[in-house]
């Protein structure tokens, strides 16, 4: 889709929006939760008219198998650290535009917006939209972001965000009047949207009336002060504006929001308790606010023992921390009558990658790793289909990490390239790379002399890893390859690879299940220092050259070019086919070696739980795992406790 | 002397009376030959009594012996090799070993399995096809493997029926036989203790045979050693120590590193027993004739203090032989010990670590099974040791 026609769709879809939204508004008046009868008859709530916007995002309900549902219940998850009340942000899913179920991006807390040649994008609130603390949500709030908080050397000391930047150069920033803003680039921006409905998204607003107080240039000098305790430091005061306002950690009960469910514990806690947001701007079609839920309860537990608090019904919606192995556990334990489990998908373009680090700190290593010939040797090394047979019952997809079947830009020759098991082949590409001399034990020997042993680096929990390891040992003794297995912990795992100390590191596939033309390929080309196979050139990319290194890869610089070219690309035909050959010469080049893809994401749900998808896919960008499923539409058929 | 003990001739008797008669010492109590037996036996000899008639000592070292001696042929008394794979039957439960079909006697023989996915809830669902008669063979020609990681054999004292299966204790998520997998895991859970022990003994004797005897400066310095030792949090030293083993070392290397850490942890106990008894023993009047003799301190300690209480070394040594067992099952369980591709019960048991395997295949966990029963047999053995180590009580 181009950006012209997004604009488009966006524009139909806010006035669909409105004309549905100023009809039972009239017709029906809202219904008022029972959650917040007692506040509103003592007076400290005003009725749910005054506190809905004018323009209500009207959720319909249409083409879904989705039915409107009633008040109440209090909905548990369990979660493992309290790092996780952000999922209450991903899961809540309000964002400035979203994602919809189909993948078209929609506004949902704006309007509506317009975006005009992929550069000027115009956007509007909502009239009478307010925080959840009932303040006014206006363009002010922008402001603040963009001219107080961004532009704040202290506040901000990477200055304005990636997303933000078009060759370098920030946007003009207009804001027309208290619900209009326009942010406009002389060249397109297409990472601009996308980030703003992401998982983690990109946030062009803070709740200024709340905030200004921790700001230097507003705060009363001695209340600042007080609350930090030591006198001013040069940026005393900016460690507490950070602290208070992080808007997607979510664990400042006093920070307005615009999320679905508000959190009202501090850390540090073993149950994180959310309510719902008695200004929340979207409405069911029969005039009750969403979410139906009251409360929102994270549960925190050990990470290995949620699938053995989920099999007894400890939870009510559950897919974080479930892996494909606990499907049968989790099944059998329908018989309880508590849950039921669902098979989604998951939305990885391979449930285990190997990659090979590109950037490793040994030359000889590097140099290897860096030939394209020992990384197919590799990919052809590995028996897929017994490692599908073992630890997938022969359900999931064989092949490389690349997109999934869904996606209009699969191709199948992307999944099979240099995926099929073939160790003679294997062989003779070693034998050619020259590494002929071998050891008494048949393993051969590095071109110095040293074996040629790898240590595939990952940290996991479970079994999953381990067994995937074991079977890709077997298989590369046949290559005369010798494989050891290193688990760490996750920081561990990460610093080690920044370092070039990871020779091999085992992670999941791309996270690329329900790509479009238009999804920036950040992740096929070297964008960031998370990708294992070349952190330095990532960051070297991410930072502008000012650390890392430079890619030597012809393959990678390729990739760098034709992501620059999907930039610049005008139309969604140039984008496929940009889209085409990053996927090409990834799946050729086999930058990181993908085992099998589309497995089963269990997903545990409460029997009485509704409006939950039996099929989807568990996606985290875009997805937000459940988040684009709007659990602020999932309701209890008979809450516990509640009267009809 | 005859001459002086006979009186003078003439002359009055002596008064001081000395018999002609010659010495009997049984002259006022005889010793029958058991008794003479009895108090002329050495110390092993007596100990030897003394536990034969602690009959569930005897039968725990029996055991014990037969135990050692199945783990030492381990790779013969197997119908697989520990890592050979199954991936037809993946999670397959115990094959029962039976003699008769249908009221005929036929000799062993187990019924084969056919598999099914249970596509609803993904479960592997294995039954009994009572068609399918697969005798066990004897004595048979399996898999060829190397015995001892030196001999290649093929030699197998039985094995599953051609093209059969023999899963005498199921197979894991791998389909590998866990039956095999745990014969051959025995010879490292049960070596483990003696390794351990062996080194732990050196170090406790030679340790606290040096602060026993010289005593002063010396013992004061080994005992705040001991003491910072004993002080030291066990798990996070193991994690530490299990850490610095680089995972390219072989198996056998990270077993001798494994036992290492366990026995290099384990001798404070020791050494201040033997401290003890010898702050004891070196009063004693042999050790200060030997002394006085000239003998070296080594020999002395070596030659005549030590074999005093060698017999409650033994019996102390085989109480913490349980005690290394037990650490290497809890170091591997834990993740810190051995680590796959190596086999033993510990290992076998951290895969069985977890809530699928609890509740749907309980036969993973049968290696808890031989580690209690060896645990326990060392335990009674060591018991009747201890009593039998002081014979004369």
């Amino acid at each position: 889709m181009t950006a012209r026609a997004l604009s488009i769709v966006a524009i139909s879809a806010a006035a669909a929006c409105r004309a549905v939204a100023s009809e039972p508004a009239q017709a029906a008046p809202y219904i008022e939760p029972p959650w917040f009868k007692p506040k509103i008859a003592t007076g400290v709530l005003p009725p749910i008219v005054l506190r809905l916007p004018k323009a209500p995002s009207t959720v319909s309900f249409a083409g879904t198998a989705k039915k409107p549902g009633r008040y109440g219940g209090s909905l548990t998850m369990l979660m493992a650290r309290a790092k996780d009340t952000r999922m209450a942000v991903v899961y809540g899913y309000a964002r400035l535009v979203a994602w919809d179920s189909d993948y078209r991006l929609r506004p949902d807390i704006l309007e509506r917006f317009e975006a005009k040649d992929g550069r000027i994008f115009t956007f509007t609130l909502r009239k009478g939209h307010r925080w959840s603390d009932g303040a006014p949500f206006t363009t002010d709030d922008f402001r603040y972001w963009w001219e107080d908080v961004v532009h704040n050397k202290v506040l901000s000391r990477f200055g304005v965000p990636q997303a933000l930047l078009v060759d370098g150069r920030k946007p003009k920033v207009e804001f027309l009047d208290r619900h209009t803003v326009r942010y406009s680039w002389a060249k397109p921006n297409p990472y601009f949207l996308p980030a703003l409905a992401g998982p983690r998204p990109l946030y062009l607003y803070m709740p200024r009336h709340y905030m200004q107080q921790f700001h230097i240039d507003y705060a009363k000098k001695k209340f600042l002060r007080k609350m930090t305790n030591n006198g001013l430091k040069p940026d005393g005061w900016a460690k507490f504006h950070r602290k208070r306002g992080r808007m997607y950690r979510f664990q400042n009960p006093a920070l307005p929001t615009l999320q679905p469910w508000i959190p009202t514990t501090e850390p540090p806690a073993d149950r994180y308790v959310f309510v719902r947001n008695p200004y929340f701007h979207r409405v069911d079609r029969n005039g009750r606010q969403l979410p139906y839920i009251d409360r929102l309860v994270f549960v925190i537990a050990d990470s290995k023992i949620v699938a053995a608090k989920a099999g007894v019904g400890e939870t009510d919606l559950q897919g974080r921390y479930l892996r494909f192995t606990d499907f049968t556990f989790l099944k059998r334990g329908e018989s309880r009558g508590r849950h039921r489990v669902y098979q989604w998908q998951t939305a990885v373009g391979a449930q285990i990658a190997l990659y090979p680090n590109l950037n490793h700190k040994d030359p000889v290593w590097r140099k290897l790793f860096g030939d394209v010939r020992f990384r197919r040797a590799l990919s052809l090394g590995i028996d897929r289909r017994e490692i599908n047979r073992v630890m997938y019952y022969g359900l999931a997809a064989e092949g490389g990490n690349t997109v999934l079947p869904r996606s209009p830009l699969f191709r199948p020759e992307y999944r099979e390239a240099w995926a099929r098991f073939d160790p003679a082949r294997a062989n003779a590409l070693l034998d050619e790379i020259g590494l002929t001399r071998r050891d008494s034990e048949g393993y051969r020997l590095l071109p110095d002399g040293r074996p040629l042993e790898i240590i595939v680096e990952a940290a996991s929990e479970g079994s999953e890893y381990t067994d995937a390891m074991r079977l890709i040992q077997d298989s590369w003794r046949k290559i005369g390859v010798r494989l050891f297995q290193k688990n760490t912990r996750r920081e561990m795992f990460r610093r080690r690879v920044y370092a070039g100390l990871t020779q091999i590191a085992m992670w999941t596939g791309l996270d690329y299940a329900n790509v479009r033309e238009d999804t920036p390929p950040l992740a096929l080309a070297p964008t960031d220092q998370v990708q294992l196979q070349w952190s330095q050139w990532g960051l070297h990319y991410a930072s502008k050259g000012r650390s890392g290194q430079r890619p030597t890869d012809p393959g990678a610089l390729r990739l760098i070019e034709l992501l620059r070219r999907w930039e610049a690309a005008e139309s969604t035909a140039q984008r496929r086919t940009v889209w085409h050959r990053m996927l090409q010469i990834s799946a050729d080049r086999v930058y990181s070696i993908g085992l099998v893809g589309g497995v089963i994401q269990p997903v545990v749900v409460n029997v009485r739980l509704r409006n939950v998808p039996e099929t989807g896919i568990w996606a985290w960008n875009p997805g937000a795992h459940l988040g684009i499923y709007r659990p602020d539409t999932f309701w209890f058929a008979t809450p516990p406790g509640a009267a009809d | 002397m005859s001459g002086r003990a006979a009186s003078p001739p003439g002359g009055p008797a002596n008064e001081r009376f000395v018999s002609e008669a010659p010495f009997d010492p049984h002259s006022i109590e005889a010793l029958t030959p058991e008794q003479e037996r009895y108090y002329l036996a050495g110390q092993w000899k007596l100990m030897w009594w003394k536990l034969r008639r602690h009959r569930i000592a005897v039968f725990c070292g029996g055991l014990l012996a037969f135990m050692y001696l199945c783990a030492m042929l381990a790779e013969l008394l197997v119908p697989y090799n520990m890592a050979a794979r199954h991936t037809g039957h993946i999670y397959a439960p115990p094959q029962a070993v039976r003699l008769f079909h249908e009221g005929r006697f036929v000799g062993p023989f187990v019924y084969g399995l056919n598999y099914k996915l249970d596509r609803n809830t993904l479960q592997r669902t294995y039954t009994a096809d009572r068609s399918k008669i697969q005798r066990i063979r004897f004595l048979c020609r399996g898999k060829p493997y190397r015995f001892w990681g030196l001999v290649e054999m093929d030699i197998r004292l039985f094995c599953p029926a051609k093209g059969g299966t023999l899963f005498l204790l199921g197979t894991d998520r791998m389909g590998r036989d866990m039956f095999s997998r745990l014969a051959i895991g025995s010879r490292i859970s049960l070596t483990i203790g003696f390794v351990g022990v062996a080194i732990s003994f050196l170090l406790g004797i030679v340790i606290g045979g040096l602060a026993g005897y010289y005593g002063g400066w010396v013992d004061s310095v080994v005992q705040r050693i001991i003491e910072v030792l004993r002080s030291f949090p066990v798990l996070p030293l193991w994690m530490a120590l299990s850490a610095a083993l680089p995972v390219t070392w072989s198996p056998l290397w990270i077993y001798f590193g494994i036992t290492l850490i366990l026995g290099l942890l384990d001798w404070t106990g020791l050494a201040r027993a033997v401290r003890s008894k010898l702050f004891a023993l070196r009063e004693e009047d042999f050790a200060t004739a030997a002394q006085l003799m000239g003998a070296s301190p080594r020999r002395i300690v070596g030659r005549h203090l030590l074999p005093s209480f060698t017999s409650h070394l033994i019996a102390s040594a085989t109480l913490s032989i349980p005690a290394m067992i037990l650490g290497e099952t809890a170091l591997s369980f834990l993740g810190l010990g051995l680590k796959p591709p190596i086999v033993s019960w510990g290992v076998l048991l951290s895969e069985a670590q977890n809530i699928n395997v609890v509740a749907l295949y309980p036969w993973l966990m049968l290696p808890v099974v031989p580690v209690i029963v060896t645990v326990l047999t060392f335990n009674f053995l060591g018991d009747g040791l201890r009593d039998a180590a002081d014979p004369y009580k």
